[in-house]
């Protein structure tokens, strides 16, 4: 498990997916909730330049690239409102071969180990699920019958009920690969994902202050209104550091060691908070129009809601990390505040 | 859409900040300083700023012939940082190293240059800022104070308000009029004046702050005589160099790390009184000021690169004020219901401190409302 690519390499590979998604037609990248013959056309392209494989190790026939790599493809899947599961895909696939099995070409969606009740996000759209118990990561395939989606949830998510299902790989895991790291990581993707979300949100909303018109002028005239939209460039910002902090800490240590835990949970805080207070500036500044089911916002927003909530809100991540620091002799905030970036 | 690149400590970083957390161990240990909130502004020290000095800690990334130490921004950074957060009495030379020095040092003639910023880095020369006057504090531009040519230099006329620290400071940088605004734009015809408070003319009287401390001050300028090299940078330029002036202004630890020492202070005692809700608190805190600081040191490296990111600095110091004003709030919610008598001792006081100065973190160096205006232009909205 690497480093992480290097940079303009990555920066590559995210213009050729942006140029992907941003070409693919809105039926494929989200209106039929990422199923349909749309949308599995578009995973086929995914797969065939490589995505879903990005962290999947050399030997295993994949682009070899860093877990941290894999905000590169939250961020742009979720700008792009992509319903399809390919982060956690990709995710599933590099901790697979990080184990030393070799990942089929499946779309994966991953149960949080922390709560196996929890709703698996994309549950619907894939067609397996990675676990991770008694110290095994296994595979289990996904079959409808063994779904009950959640109403009203996003992208297929749907809580699984595993005593029937398949195991169609299984691998002992690493030494550093416990429940805990896997939890985090997959944080580290809704993290991601989140920023990703709120640039498309502050986006979209630029565009349509400037535009409708109420009182004679453009909504962007008035103060308040520019004032919603500085506090939506502001969180965003602040979620996109976070993100990049975390990301810099898991390139340099990929095994995720304490401070890198500390870095990955701050950013999922960080995300979290900052998804509540874009998604009600946004709808703000939008009026009824952004209430409604087909406006784009609600691709950006109700996704944000979702991603607060899977793997551990800020709340849950607030504690644990407050929880450590409380747990020492002598506590004190500013030694962890002050780590290296 | 705005940009905060990574700035990396290096191995000399690491050893600078174990000497500061030293020294200031050292300090606390003989009496030197009680740790107080908002020191930046409130714990005034002169000793402790010559002291700081002597070390090499003013100043610091300025040239080594203007008393500098031509060290990376980043090492300034490590040092004031850890003042901030021990809340170390920094506020006499405060606004000179971070601020007044490094704007002599980009537009002051050589002689300015030569012989003020060795003062300002052994800590023997403390500054304060005339930008706002009674009729002019977000509409900068509506400034009346005025400087006329003379045959030997300048003769400076008017009032400036709300200068921190001018009651002990040596210099001021004024704002003034220079020649009449062209028709709406009042944004030409303005200049800098490096003024030497000790001029006959110059009045400065005290103005008590909402605590009740000493802390800003009106100063009244009546036909002050300035030789001609009182000049800062070039006449009529004095409108871009204040914008530059304030991504220094505003991008520092200080707009973000300040309330911290009064949770700091409190820790232990919540510890002992743990819960979710309070771990909570605690967590969310720790993981805003972390973002907070990743986003402002970024700034650092812009600044060190020749930069002004005015609009970045806006960014963290809007956030970085309302996360102080929560950072309080948080600490009384969470000491709600713990008994007064296990307080430790300077809890309540550093509280009450805190308390005082909140209204003006919002305020002092930009409003929070003309900073989100700050970010909406920069954004195309106007
Ligand atoms: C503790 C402290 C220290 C200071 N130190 C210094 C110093 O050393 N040197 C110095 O020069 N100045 C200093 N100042 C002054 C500071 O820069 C001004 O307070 C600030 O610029 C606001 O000006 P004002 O107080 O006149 O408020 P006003 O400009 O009158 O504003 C009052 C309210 O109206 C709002 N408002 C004003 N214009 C607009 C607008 N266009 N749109 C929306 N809202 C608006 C403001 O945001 C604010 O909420 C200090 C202030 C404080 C509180």
């Amino acid at each position: 498990m690497g480093a992480g690519l290097d940079p303009d390499d990555l920066g590559m590979i995210a213009d050729a997916l942006d140029r992907v998604l941003g070409d693919a037609p809105l039926e494929a990248i989200d209106h039929a909730g990422g199923q349909g013959e749309a949308a599995d056309a578009l995973w086929a392209i995914l797969e065939e330049n490589g995505y879903p494989s990005l962290c999947v190790g050399e030997a295993h026939g994949g682009a070899d690239a860093g877990l941290c790599d894999i905000s590169m493809l939250a961020r742009l899947a979720a700008r792009h409102a992509l319903a399809l599961p390919l982060v956690d895909t990709a995710l599933a696939r590099g901790l697979l071969s990080a184990a030393g099995a070799e990942p089929p070409t499946r779309r994966i969606a991953l149960r949080d180990p922390t709560d196996p009740d929890l709703p698996v996000a994309h549950a619907v759209q894939c067609d397996a699920v990675l676990s991770l118990d008694n110290g095994r990561l296994r595979l289990l395939a996904m079959e409808a019958a063994s779904l009950h989606p959640e109403h009203g949830a996003e992208d297929g998510a749907a809580r699984f009920e595993d005593n029937v299902a398949a195991e169609i790989a299984g691998v002992a895991i690493p030494d550093w690969l416990t429940a805990r790291s896997f939890h985090a990581l997959a944080a580290f993707t809704r993290a991601a994902a989140m920023a990703g979300a709120m640039q498309g949100a502050l986006d979209l909303t630029l565009a349509y202050t400037s535009e409708r018109e109420q009182f004679g002028r453009p909504l962007s005239k008035f103060q308040a209104i520019q004032h919603h939209l500085a506090d939506i460039a502001c969180e965003t910002a602040a979620a996109s550091a976070a993100v990049e902090m975390a990301g810099d800490a898991l390139a340099a240590d990929p095994q995720i060691g304490a401070a890198t835990f500390d870095d990955i949970a701050i950013a999922k805080v960080r995300c979290g908070e900052a998804a509540g207070r874009v998604a009600a500036a946004a709808h703000q500044a939008h009026g009824a129009m952004g209430f409604t089911y087909e406006y784009k916002l609600g691709r950006f927003t109700r996704r944000l809601w979702q991603w607060q909530d899977e793997f551990g809100s800020a709340q849950q991540w607030s504690q644990v990390i407050g929880n450590a620091v409380l747990d020492a002799d002598d506590p004190a905030l500013w030694p962890i505040i002050s780590r290296p970036i | 859409m705005f940009e905060f690149p990574r700035l990396q400590f290096d191995d000399q970083a690491d050893a600078l900040r174990g000497e500061v957390r030293a020294f200031l161990a050292q300090e606390r240990a003989e009496g030197g300083f009680e740790p107080r909130a908002d020191a930046w502004v409130s714990a005034v020290d002169p000793e402790f700023s010559r002291k700081l000095g002597e070390r090499g800690w003013l100043g610091m990334t300025w040239p080594k012939r203007y008393g500098g130490q031509a060290r990376p921004f980043a090492h300034r950074y490590v040092v004031t940082e850890e003042l901030l957060a021990a809340g170390a009495p920094v506020a006499a030379h405060w606004i000179a190293d971070r601020q007044t020095g490094s704007h002599i040092l980009k537009y002051g003639t050589e002689e300015q240059k030569s012989t003020i910023l060795p003062r300002i880095a052994a800590g023997e020369c403390f500054t304060a800022i005339g930008m706002s006057e009674p009729q002019a504090g977000s509409d900068l531009a509506a400034i009346t104070t005025s400087a006329r040519r003379t045959d030997t230099g300048w003769t400076l006329s008017g009032r400036k308000i709300w200068s921190t620290g001018a009651h002990f400071a040596h210099y001021m940088i004024v704002l003034a009029r220079t020649s009449p605004a062209e028709g709406r734009n009042r944004q030409v015809g303005l200049s800098q004046f490096l003024v030497d408070l000790s001029l006959p003319g110059v009045d400065i009287s005290g103005i008590r702050d909402l605590g009740g401390t000493p802390h800003f001050n009106e100063t009244l300028f009546t036909d002050v005589e300035l030789p001609a090299d009182a000049l800062l940078g070039t006449e009529g330029d004095g409108w871009a160099q204040c914008m530059s002036e304030l991504a220094l202004e505003r991008s520092g630890p200080e707009r973000f790390l300040t309330s911290l020492i009064v949770l700091e202070r409190a820790l232990g005692l919540i510890a002992r009184h743990r819960d979710d809700r309070r771990a909570g608190q605690i967590g969310s805190i720790l993981a805003n000021l972390r973002v907070l600081r990743r986003m402002s040191l970024g700034i650092a490296l812009r600044l060190e690169g020749g930069e002004a990111p005015a609009t970045e600095a806006a960014v963290v110091k809007e956030m970085g004020n309302r996360l102080e004003n929560a950072i309080i709030e948080q600490v009384r919610a969470m000491l709600a219901g713990i008994p007064r008598g296990e307080w430790p001792d300077g809890l309540a006081k550093l509280l009450r401190e805190a308390i005082l100065h909140l209204p003006s973190n919002t305020l002092r160096g930009g409003t929070t409302e003309i900073l989100r205006g700050i970010i909406a232009r920069q954004m195309g909205m106007r």
